[in-house]
């Protein structure tokens, strides 16, 4: 009995420790899903596949979460990231694709992500307007900036960025580099007093405040690296696509959301976790290679998905339940 | 020199004024009591030092130089630091996270030392070993403590700003005597280093047991300012009443002395729940019996407990006789009772429908009716609305186009349509104007004439002892005094109310 409550107690404090718990056991159950459904699906090859393909949504998902630790939220983290895709393709093919000139894109990139996030800070946080339309709103004007840097989808991205992206060293593919660099990046971003801040503020900005924080100011940190992080997935999305897309990201921005409430973290704010979104980004990843591999009639893709989605949200609704209980 | 001098604060919220004219002069080396009824000002008076409420007027002088704070933050800066009494605690953040929130310790790369973060906690959760219960380790989340743990957090939050001068607004409010003496040796200590302390509490014996100086707030207006050594329980009590002479007259004119009422309808034994320890008491129809004593002291928990809104663990309950188990609300109207809540917004109105939509929901329950038929309504709903003199343009109007005193009317009109044995009423005055209240009580009292057994829990000390025939002093969840006649009067009610707490 005691023995039970024991175990019962080590994990709740394991779970808050990792809050992502629940969805490492779902990664690992679609893992051998797909597996099963598709023995070819757990090949390197596959796996690069997958990765390369979702890592864009990781990062977009990673990102997300550091607003929604606040309790706030970013509907333009899809806007920035095709924003900078078609600013980074437009800055290359003008000024050629040698290294030095990827290297001023990349920084370009960067800066305009990070750029778009201290606007979406000052409008939530400075002017106090609701996250969930101010966002919108500027999710609207910064997809018409990039419909005016790039009218219509296709200008090429220079091989050297593609190549780099899909290729491999010492035989490893490298987008397992960018994903235990994104691991070892976010280890350290959680040992940061400002996470600690943004959980602190998600928690109840009043006491936060009294507490003698500067509420305001710590809110835009957010919006600025979940900024930094959508121009990193826009990286990511150029490098698997080639080309620059001035709408390539309006559809991930709600995904984002997804995977963040997948990787355990409130959309109420002041608890989660970066890891745990990313988990989430691959759970949707997985889930829809998974309906494929699964030979569902291209017309069910859909349905089976998003109600696969729902089953997996609910399974670590009920997880963490149990063990908080 | 004084380290902090105030002069004439004042702080208004809309029409109300939360500080009219607050005074305060704390030394160094001091522990300073602040002391008044609920609702008299000294959270806010304590917010305006701590930065986090802006004054609207007054001076403030820090060790003789005028300064002006822009926030929580300059306060810290300037060696000030609050205890909230609501608390300011991060609940999904660990007990060293919110120990140390302000100044969270970092290696030389800028990433949290983790080390010394728990060190710092170790140290404030030592000075409180002996009484800080179980499971209070550096690394546990706020969330999973006890009331009174949550309130020791903030105290080590409080003390390990190392601050000239400390705030605790009603630190003590959950805790016991052993953690309370605790805490008593702590702020000795911090008075021999020379720290200037600012403590509240609504408990008579802390007060007395730690006080150097003790100042009355009352109405928003600091009215005293007195050493121990010149003061004493009455005095105290006296300074917080005040010179009420027509409020006095009014409690004694309208103090009905009705004939003894005998038959009794609802009698309660040794109730216990949640919030409520031992309680028994017994009414009769056409009585009002009143519940006092300090906010959340048990008053709405019992009534809701009667309404089956809340748990009854154990105790009996006769209504006229007959034992009854309250369960659910459901259940309790069906017995007779009813519930109006002070809590409008949470508890009574139902935003965004219609004035007879809001009234007719009881009427529905208790007659069964299938079909509604608008026409046969308002037969039913118009003398229910009259009778307390609800202005309505329409039956059909929304709910939320009436003010918050004809809100609550209507909310009452609901209960008249089939009226009930026993009226509940939980601060059924809150919010709502001078007119509207006397109304109310006039109908109130033509209810209990014509029968109707009521329970009055009312905020406001003033209406309850004008209104009740009887009244029950709650402390800590039980009744520490009955007041019935001539005892039934101010200095009386503040005295089992303060006096007793514990
Ligand atoms: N933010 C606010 N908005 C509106 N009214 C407020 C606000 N804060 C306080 N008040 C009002 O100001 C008055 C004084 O409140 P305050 O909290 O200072 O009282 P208090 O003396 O601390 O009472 P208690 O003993 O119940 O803690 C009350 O009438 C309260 O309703
Ligand atoms: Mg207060």
């Amino acid at each position: 009995m005691t023995k039970a409550i024991s175990f019962k107690s080590r994990m709740a404090t394991l779970l808050r420790r990792f809050p992502f718990i629940p969805a490492l056991g779902m990664l690992m159950l679609l893992f051998i899903l797909n597996g099963i459904a598709e023995p070819n699906s757990m090949t390197v090859r596959a796996l690069k596949g997958v990765a390369s393909t979702y890592l864009a949504l990781v990062f977009l998902s990673v990102g997300q979460t550091f607003v929604v630790y606040t309790a706030d939220i970013d509907l333009s983290v899809g806007a920035i990231l095709s924003l900078v895709n078609v600013s980074i393709v437009v800055i290359m093919s003008q000024f050629g694709g040698e290294p030095y000139v990827v290297l001023l894109a990349l920084g370009a990139g960067i800066a305009i992500g990070a750029l778009c996030g201290l606007m979406n800070g000052i409008v939530v946080s400075g002017l106090r307007m609701q996250a969930i339309v101010a966002t919108f709103a500027t999710s609207i004007l910064i997809s018409g900036i990039a419909l005016w840097v790039l009218p219509v989808a296709g200008m090429p991205a220079p091989s050297l960025f593609w190549k780099v992206y899909g290729g491999r060293s010492y035989g490893i593919p490298n987008v397992f580099f960018f994903i235990a660099i994104l691991i070892a990046l976010l280890a350290i971003m959680a040992k940061t007093g400002l996470v600690t801040k943004l959980l602190a503020v998600g928690n109840g900005q009043l006491s936060a405040y009294q507490s003698g924080l500067s509420v305001t100011r710590i809110r835009i940190y957010g919006y600025i690296i979940c900024g930094i992080f959508a121009a990193l997935a826009a990286f990511c999305i150029t490098g698997d696509t080639a080309s620059g897309d001035p709408l390539v990201g309006g559809a991930m921005t709600l995904s984002s959301v997804a995977a963040v409430v997948l990787g355990g973290t409130a959309l109420s704010g002041g608890i989660g976790s970066a890891f745990g979104s990313a988990i989430g980004a691959i759970i949707i990843g997985l889930i829809s290679s998974l309906v494929f591999y699964a030979g569902v009639p291209s017309q069910w893709q859909n349905l089976a998905q998003g109600a696969t989605i729902l089953v997996v949200l609910m399974l670590g609704v009920l997880a963490s339940k149990r063990i908080n209980q | 020199m004084s380290r902090l001098k105030l002069q004439q604060i004042c702080k208004y919220y809309g029409a109300t004024t939360a500080l009219a004219s607050g005074d305060l002069l704390l030394e160094r080396g001091e522990i300073h009591v602040l002391i008044g009824a609920n609702g008299s000002g000294k959270s806010t008076l304590c917010k305006v030092i701590a930065g986090s409420v802006r004054p609207d007027g007054g001076t403030f002088e820090l060790n003789g130089k005028p300064v002006m704070l822009f926030g929580p933050q300059a306060a810290r800066e300037m060696g000030i630091c609050l205890f909230y009494q609501e608390l300011s605690l991060a609940n999904s953040l660990s007990i060293a996270q919110n120990i140390n929130l302000y100044h969270l310790p970092t290696h030389a790369g800028g990433l949290i030392d983790d080390a010394e973060l728990n060190k710092r906690a170790e140290h404030y959760i030592s000075k409180f070993e002996t009484v800080i219960g179980e499971g209070f380790t550096p690394d546990a989340p706020v969330a999973k403590l006890r009331p009174d743990q949550k309130q020791l957090v903030e105290i080590m939050k409080t003390l390990a700003s190392e601050a000239e001068i400390l705030i605790f607004d009603e630190p003590t409010s959950a805790l016991d005597r052993s953690q309370v003496e605790c805490f008593f040796s702590i702020l000795r200590e911090l008075k021999e280093e020379g720290r200037s302390i600012i403590f509240i509490s609504h408990r008579m014996d802390e007060i007395f047991d730690i006080a150097d100086r003790i100042t009355v707030i009352r109405d928003g207006t600091t009215v005293s300012s007195r050493l121990i050594e010149e003061t004493d329980h009455s005095t105290v009590i006296r300074d917080m009443i005040g010179e009420q002479p027509e409020a006095a007259a009014l409690e004694a004119s309208l103090a009905p002395q009705a004939e003894k009422k005998t038959e009794s309808c609802l009698v309660a034994e040794g109730l216990s729940g949640a919030h409520i320890r031992n309680v028994g008491f017994s009414l009769a129809k056409g009585e009002i019996l009143g519940l006092g004593g300090l906010h959340g002291q048990g008053q709405s928990t019992l009534l809701r407990t009667l309404f089956g809104a809340e748990k009854l663990q154990s105790g009996t309950l006769l209504l006229n006789g007959e034992a009854v188990h309250p369960t659910n609300p459901r259940a309790a109207i069906k017995n007779g009772f009813s519930y109006v809540s002070g809590d409008r917004v949470r508890d009574g109105v139902i935003t965004g429908r219609s004035i007879m939509e809001n009234v007719s929901p009881i009427h529905f329950l208790k007659d069964k009716t299938f079909l509604a038929f608008p026409s046969v309504l308002a037969r039913i709903i118009e003398p229910a609305l009259g009778a307390l003199n609800t202005k309505y343009s329409s039956l059909g109007a929304s709910i939320s186009s009436l003010s918050g005193g004809n809100q609550q009317k209507v909310v009452i009109a609901r209960w008249l349509t089939n009226p009930p044995d026993i009226l509940l009423l939980d601060d059924p005055t809150k919010g709502i104007d001078l007119s509207a209240k006397s109304e109310l009580f006039a109908l109130v009292r033509k209810l209990a004439d014509e029968g109707m057994a009521i329970i009055l829990y009312s905020s406001e000390d003033g209406e309850l002892l004008a209104h009740s025939d009887r009244i029950l002093v709650f402390n800590n969840g039980s009744v520490s005094r009955e007041l019935l006649g001539e005892d039934k009067t101010r200095f009386n009610l503040y005295e089992a109310a303060y006096s007793g707490a514990q």
